[in-house]
């Protein structure tokens, strides 16, 4: 029992100085000293002895350079660490002192699906909450490739071009009952009218006039004609 | 169970209830009017009707009692009108229903077909406008759409009377079963709870449990009536646990699921051509909400409303009317006879005086505002019926967005440029009572009603056009400015500005008749015995010498703060009972030289800013409660006067 607790914590300091050089590195430090300095942990050279033992990464000229394993664990470390930043201080709206802290402890035990599942929920965020980039995950990629040039704010659909509607942010319940009652749900399809002085959307064959507050509520998918 | 809660009912004496039930704009005024012979307002734009109508029906010896309602998009009411309407449903006794629905629009009208056969109440389906529906190239099997909903389903033209008769044949008396649309099995689970607790409805109970569950308020009057106090907080407390099962509100995943079935039924009874054929109407109804070209079209219609109502209808018909009608042909030998045949001074001074009922009262009413009104109408109503006026709603929303109100609040807005009182009325279709108020406040300030303005535009035609630009320039500044301030310091929200534009039409000559018409009828009606109540009031103060001792009195204001010649303090006096009487007074002032340019511009500001007439008074009591009323009006007056008095200042200031 000891034994697996004790590499359990083995595999947290890891994944702490993993982040630690990620971080630094972003600063453009390298320098293994520094990674000493900055880690405080008394223990640190016999864990990067194991470090280096399981080929995560190599000093060269007292400077630490990421291996092929490394990268990718650190990269998931960061970025798992980051969206979690977010997800606490955007959506639970906690205090930056509460985000960090709990943020640490979840980047240990976030699973990759979960991971996917709150960078999506997040809108594949691109940096964090102090403006560092979140290194992208498979999901972001997909995003990028897939939905992207597809789902777009209905306001920039073209003049006379046809859309299916994906989602409708619910930012009034009020107004998503009304927009439903006269047929504006997923799957609906809009034709863009006109833009100005006021949105004019075609949908079968009832004529809407629609404010751009409004409209900013709706996504659509292009329709191919 | 249900059959048995309805059958002990007591039947209403007047006869079985017919119920017209269906979308905004799909005609049901218009079968109304069919089925009953009488008249009630047919327009092009949705939201005509604000009020129930009910009207008398016979066939095969039995007599109907139909019921006109205000249009729905769904029986989940969002604004006041279609709750009205809504009500009707949950009231017994139970009653026949016909759903009128546009046949170009059947999927909006399907959404709520289901709703109405959730509810377990039968029900005819007219699809109306079918010659449209055709000449669109959309395709609709009666006999399939008949089936998938167990109900009778017709086709028809209301407008050329086409099928109409058929609906008397159908009204349909029993229920048949229809398989119920499954929602998500967290609500299915919502409603099988809240069932148990609700009482025995006119409407089905899982109906009454969906509405219940979507959060509906305005079901809250209806609950506290037939609901003890615990239950209701234990089925608010069913939906709140539903409603964390999901993201989206219940109501939306309700719709979307009737939605699915909609257009799962859709795609088995209906067939519509890829592409639309481009038809002329469509291309300028296109026109009119362009960015560009519906300005040009705007001041096109506001010139020719200029032409017809301020040019033939204020000067070529009241020259007509007043001077040689009234003035050499009536009002002469009439004076003569009065004077041969009733000897008695005070009765003679009552009739023909110069505050007689013939010649001040029924000479304002018929020779100076009938014609202006009348014109007034005729455009009016073709502006209804042609569908321009949601258009204008589109032109104008970045306006009203300024004062905190949204496109839509144009629609009671220019409807009160026909009747201020209607269109008190009409500001229901708003949204929120914040708009509804903001309105009101507006409408009995400085929208003048087609009587006055009538006046007012013949009163400017004499003069140069900067007189006119300058009035209208000022009531609107002075507008957006209280619509603003108001915006800022009433409580409450504003809305979304979500309306529907009806196609483009010509209008039918008969409807524009017989509606003028109607709305004459109503004016003579309301507008002539205040005329002659004014005048009566006039004719004693003049009598007692106490018009004198007022005119004296206000001296202050009128002759020094507003500039004006002391007789035209009758003409506000006269205004406290109608405005357009009192510009009426103003009118006549102005033709007899008493008034010059500065002197009608401060008086028409001032009295286009005045109080409202009494009938808009009560109307807003009605619709407002009598403390905003009060509080409309005393904010109205010293705008008046004050702007009247500013003008008065700076156009002296300047010379003019």
């Amino acid at each position: 029992m000891r034994w697996g607790g004790g590499r359990e914590i083995e595999e947290e300091r890891i994944d702490e100085i993993l982040e630690l050089i990620w971080t630094l590195r972003e600063r453009g430090i390298t320098d293994l000293d520094q990674l000493l300095e900055e880690g405080k942990d008394l223990e640190a050279k016999s864990i990067l002895r194991v470090m280096i033992r399981d080929d995560l990464f190599d000093v060269e000229d007292n400077r630490v350079i990421l291996k092929e394993r490394g990268e990718e664990k650190a990269r998931e470390i960061i970025r798992r660490h980051r969206l979690t930043e977010r997800l606490l201080s955007e959506i639970f709206e906690l205090s930056e002192e509460v985000v960090e802290q709990e943020a640490c402890k979840l980047e240990h035990i976030l699973s990759p699906g979960v991971t996917e599942s709150v960078c999506t929920f997040l809108g594949h965020p691109p940096t964090c909450i102090h403006g560092k980039p979140i290194p992208r995950g498979e999901c972001c990629a997909k995003f990028k490739k897939e939905m992207k040039p597809l789902v777009i704010p209905l306001e920039e659909l073209g003049l006379g071009e046809e859309g299916r509607i994906v989602f409708i942010t619910p930012r009034s319940h009020q107004r998503l009952d009304r927009l439903s009652a006269l047929g504006i749900v997923p799957g609906s399809i809009l034709r863009m009218h006109q833009r100005n002085p006021s949105y004019v959307l075609q949908i079968g064959e009832t004529t809407l006039a629609l404010d751009g507050e409004v409209v900013r509520d709706i996504y659509v998918k292009k329709v191919k004609d | 169970m249900e059959s048995c809660g309805k059958e002990t009912r007591p039947k209403d004496s007047s006869g079985e209830r017919i119920i017209l039930i269906g979308n905004p704009n799909v005609g049901k005024s218009v079968i109304f009017n069919y089925l009953t012979g009488k008249y009630v307002t047919v327009s092009n734009y949705p939201g005509t009707t604000v009020e129930v109508a009910t009207g008398a029906m016979f066939t095969k010896g039995k007599k109907f009692q139909v019921v006109d309602t205000p249009g729905i998009n769904s029986l989940i009411p969002t604004s006041e009108d279609e709750k009205v309407t809504r009500d009707i449903l949950l009231q017994g006794p139970p009653a026949h229903l016909v759903q009128v629905i546009d046949a170009k629009n059947l999927r909006r009208g399907l959404l709520i077909s289901l709703q109405l056969l959730e509810m377990g109440v039968p029900f005819v389906v007219v699809l109306n406008m079918w010659d449209e529906a055709k000449s669109r190239g959309i395709d609709i099997n009666l006999r399939k759409l008949s089936e998938h909903l167990g109900m009778p389903v017709l086709k028809a033209v209301a407008t050329r009377r086409k099928g109409l008769e058929k609906i008397k044949e159908n009204l349909q008396p029993h229920v048949t079963s229809f398989p119920a649309i499954t929602y998500p099995e967290a609500i299915e689970d919502g409603v099988s709870r809240i069932l148990s607790f609700l009482p025995e409805p006119p409407i089905s109970k899982r109906s009454l449990a969906l509405m219940l569950l979507t959060g509906d308020e305005s079901l809250a009057e209806w609950l506290h009536q037939n609901l003890p106090e615990e239950e209701i907080s234990r089925i608010e407390k069913i939906r709140h646990e539903v409603q964390t099962r999901f993201r989206d509100p219940i109501g939306y995943l309700i719709n979307q699921a009737r939605l699915r079935k909609v257009d799962e039924i859709l795609s088995r009874v209906k067939t519509s051509p890829e592409e639309t054929p481009r038809t002329f109407s469509a291309s300028l109804g296109n026109l009119a909400i362009h960015p560009f070209w519906g300005i040009p079209i705007l001041l096109f219609i506001l010139f020719l409303t200029y032409q017809f109502v301020g040019v033939f209808g204020a000067q070529i018909s009241v020259d007509f009317l007043e001077e040689t009608l009234f003035g050499e042909w009536l009002l002469p030998p009439l004076t003569g006879l009065i004077h041969r045949f009733i000897p008695i001074p005070i009765l003679q001074e009552l009739l023909v005086g110069p505050y007689g009922i013939l010649t001040m009262a029924l000479t304002y009413a018929i020779a100076i505002v009938l014609p202006i009104v009348g014109c007034f109408f005729i455009i009016f109503g073709l502006m209804e019926d042609s569908g321009y006026l949601p258009r204008l709603a589109v032109m104008s929303n970045k306006i009203f967005k300024r004062i905190g109100l949204n496109g839509k609040a144009v629609l009671p807005m220019v409807l009160g440029l026909g009747c201020d009182t209607m269109a008190t009325m009409t500001t229901r279709i708003l949204d929120t009572e914040k708009d509804r108020t903001i309105v009101t406040l507006l409408l009995a300030l400085g929208v003048p009603c087609s009587a006055q303005l009538g006046v007012i535009l013949g009163m400017f035609s004499g003069l140069p056009i900067f007189y006119l630009l300058a009035w209208i320039f000022l009531i609107a500044l002075i507008l957006l400015m209280v619509g603003y301030l108001a915006a800022r310091l009433l409580p409450g929200e504003g809305s979304d500005f979500i309306l529907e534009l009806p196609p483009l039409r010509v209008p039918k000559i008969s409807n524009i008749v017989v509606k003028t018409l109607a709305r004459i009828e109503w004016y003579l009606k309301e507008a002539v015995p205040l005329f002659i109540l004014g005048t009566l009031f006039l004719f004693i103060l003049h009598q007692t010498k106490a018009l004198a001792l007022l005119e004296q009195i206000s001296t202050p204001l009128i002759v020094h703060f507003l500039g004006l010649p002391a007789k035209a303090t009758e003409a506000f006096i006269i205004g406290f009972l109608r405005r357009d009487y009192g510009a009426a007074g103003l009118f006549m002032l102005a033709r007899e030289g008493l008034l010059d340019p500065r002197q009608i511009l401060v008086s028409l500001v001032t009295i286009t800013l005045f109080i409202p007439c009494i009938a808009q008074f009560f109307m807003m009591i009605k619709e407002r409660g009598l403390k905003k009323t009060l509080w409309i009006s005393a904010v109205i007056f010293p705008i008046a006067f004050g702007a009247g008095g500013l003008l008065n200042f700076l156009l002296r200031f300047l010379g003019l």
